[in-house]
């Protein structure tokens, strides 16, 4: 009797104890967070469709899904960057795919500050970077973190930061960071550790370098997770620092992260990030793909920028119209382009579109400015002249004359303003030249060189939307051996 | 600004992209990494997209693929 009131007891255990766990089983504690991260889009609008469907595919099935970005939204694609709206068809399409947050990259800054307020103000989520602080300019200060809400009792904190170059401020042309203060990231992130103490999640949004995130993670290991830009590096395998994990999903939306933390009792126990080429998905969101559309229908492309009062024919004139450009855009002394980065021999009389712009400069070479006396200009235009042994480069702020010596080579150079006066070789002058030619002509120059973050092309357009009408009729400012 | 390519020091102008250190590394190489023979890592072993932006000191390494 007592044996059988034992299994009885035994056995409502049992069944009380299954039926107990089996309710643990379908009640989850645990809390999975999805994070979809790109950087450095540079504005390549194509794959947002299939950005936005999957994301809404995500949507339909996890509860939390974040979208993010690691800065760098802007500059890479006419459609975006040269309509009258600059930047604005990304902003839109960010919007409409829902973006939560982005990190401050160093090429939002190109549009300049007042023109970056106002997508700042037109995007449905924020910009943020801990290290920017408004001083005299008239960006509008940034939030350095952004914390959201992720489900019960779970909270996440992004963090944002930017590069800075060795002069300490970010790679764009100076003169958009007019009136802001920038402090070094990584020890302006570390003030941020206590945000760990404070939300369940801290994640390092940066536009640093992968380089640089390495230090970062070596030195604060707070961050549950960095998602970083700006290298734009594959981390197709995981990259693990000090506890901390990387990620960079490449560039110009070529491929997706998808990172999954799992949080439980307010701890994280998991963390996965995956790399989702985009020509691995299929669908698109209908919606965002027909606005993809119309911007890339954009008219902007047929549109007059400017008039040639006369045709500009041959190297001499087209290249001092597209040296005149960057000396009066960019400020510089002098200008120089190179012949082979001059693809349009003839540019009739009439109107000139973006499209004919497109055509004569193709290649979205960035401007260099360099510092240089007068000897070092002279060893530019020689070695570039001993490589093809003819006239290479157009000019504009002065004018040249090579005298070759009996192997043809460049014996001696002439240089001459446009009075006909010398300059003096004493005193240095800014030198703008193409990064084609900064990164291949071999020339003396003890300035490094900065990129003015301008493209050649961009320059162009400019140049000629300012000045309406141009006349290269028998413009010559290049001559060899006496020539007139 | 410098950085390293297959171990060798290049000076190259602020704010240069990956494919900018690489011709003014070699063109050869520059055309091997344009045509997709070579693929560019850096320190970590990770893939770097040729437009990608350098910053001081960087390391990159010059892998070809194989056919």
């Amino acid at each position: 009797m007592i044996k059988k009131l034992i299994f009885f007891l035994a056995g409502i255990v049992l069944i009380f104890s299954l039926h107990t766990s089996g309710q643990q089983e379908s009640l989850p504690e645990s809390t999975e967070i999805i994070i979809l991260h790109v950087n450095d889009m540079h504005s390549k609008i194509d794959n947002l469709s299939k950005f936005a469907y999957l994301a809404d595919s995500l949507r339909k099935i996890h509860p939390i899904v974040f979208l993010v970005a690691a800065g760098d939204n802007f500059t890479g694609n006419p459609v975006v960057d040269m309509v009258e709206d600059k930047g604005y068809p990304m902003i839109d399409l960010m919007n409409r795919c829902g973006f939560n947050v982005s990190a401050i990259g160093n090429h939002e800054f190109d549009m300049g500050q007042e023109l970056f307020n106002y997508r700042m103000d037109q995007a449905t989520f924020p910009f943020i970077s801990c290290n920017i602080k408004v001083t005299g300019g008239i960006l509008k200060q940034p939030k350095p973190f952004i914390a959201m809400n992720a489900g019960k009792d779970i909270s996440i904190a992004f963090l944002g930061a930017i590069e800075l170059n060795d002069q300490g401020i970010p790679d764009t042309h100076p003169s958009r960071v007019a009136g802001l203060k920038f402090s070094d990231p990584v020890k302006k992130m570390k003030e941020f550790a206590w945000l760990k103490d404070k939300y369940t999640l801290l994640i390092g949004l940066t536009h640093l370098g992968v380089e640089t995130d390495v230090i970062l993670a070596d030195s604060m290991p707070q961050l549950d997770l960095i998602i970083g830009g700006h290298s734009h590096t594959l981390i197709d395998k995981p990259l693990i620092h000090n506890g901390v994990q990387i990620v960079q999903a490449g560039a110009n939306l070529k491929y997706v992260g998808k990172t999954t933390l799992v949080v439980d009792k307010g701890r994280l126990i998991e963390r996965r990030d995956e790399i989702i080429p985009m020509t691995d998905l299929t669908r698109v969101n209908p919606q965002v793909q027909a606005l993809i559309d119309k911007y890339n229908q954009n008219e902007a492309f047929s549109q007059v920028v400017g008039v040639a009062e006369t045709p500009i024919d041959g190297y001499d004139e087209i290249g001092s119209l597209m040296t005149d450009a960057i000396k009066n855009r960019l400020k510089v002394d002098f200008a120089f382009q190179n012949q082979g980065g001059i693809r349009i021999q003839h540019i009739p009389n009439g109107n000139i579109t973006m499209k004919d712009v497109y055509q004569l400069d193709p290649f979205n070479n960035q401007i260099v400015i360099y510092r240089m006396n007068l000897a070092e200009i002279t060893s530019l235009i020689c070695n570039a002249f001993n490589i093809e042994k003819s006239i290479d480069l157009q000019v504009s702020g002065l004018n040249y004359t090579i005298t070759t010596n009996n192997e043809g080579k460049c014996g001696s150079v002439e240089i001459i303003d446009n009075l006909g006066k010398p300059f003096n070789p004493a005193k240095e002058y800014t030198v703008a030249v193409n990064s084609y030619m900064a990164a291949s002509y071999r020339f003396n120059h003890r300035d490094t060189g900065t990129t003015a973050s301008q493209t050649s092309v961009q320059v162009l357009i400019d140049y000629l939307s300012d000045v309406k009408k141009v006349n290269y009729s028998g413009v010559k400012r290049t001559f060899l051996n006496g020539e007139k | 600004m410098q950085i390293f390519i297959n171990n060798q020091e290049i000076e190259i102008f602020r704010g240069a992209t990956v494919m900018d250190a690489i011709l003014s590394f070699s063109k050869h190489e520059y055309h091997l990494v344009k045509t997709g023979q070579t693929i560019v890592l850096d320190r970590f072993g990770k893939l770097t997209e040729p437009d990608g932006e350098l910053t001081e000191g960087q390391v990159l390494i010059l892998k070809k693929i194989n056919p």
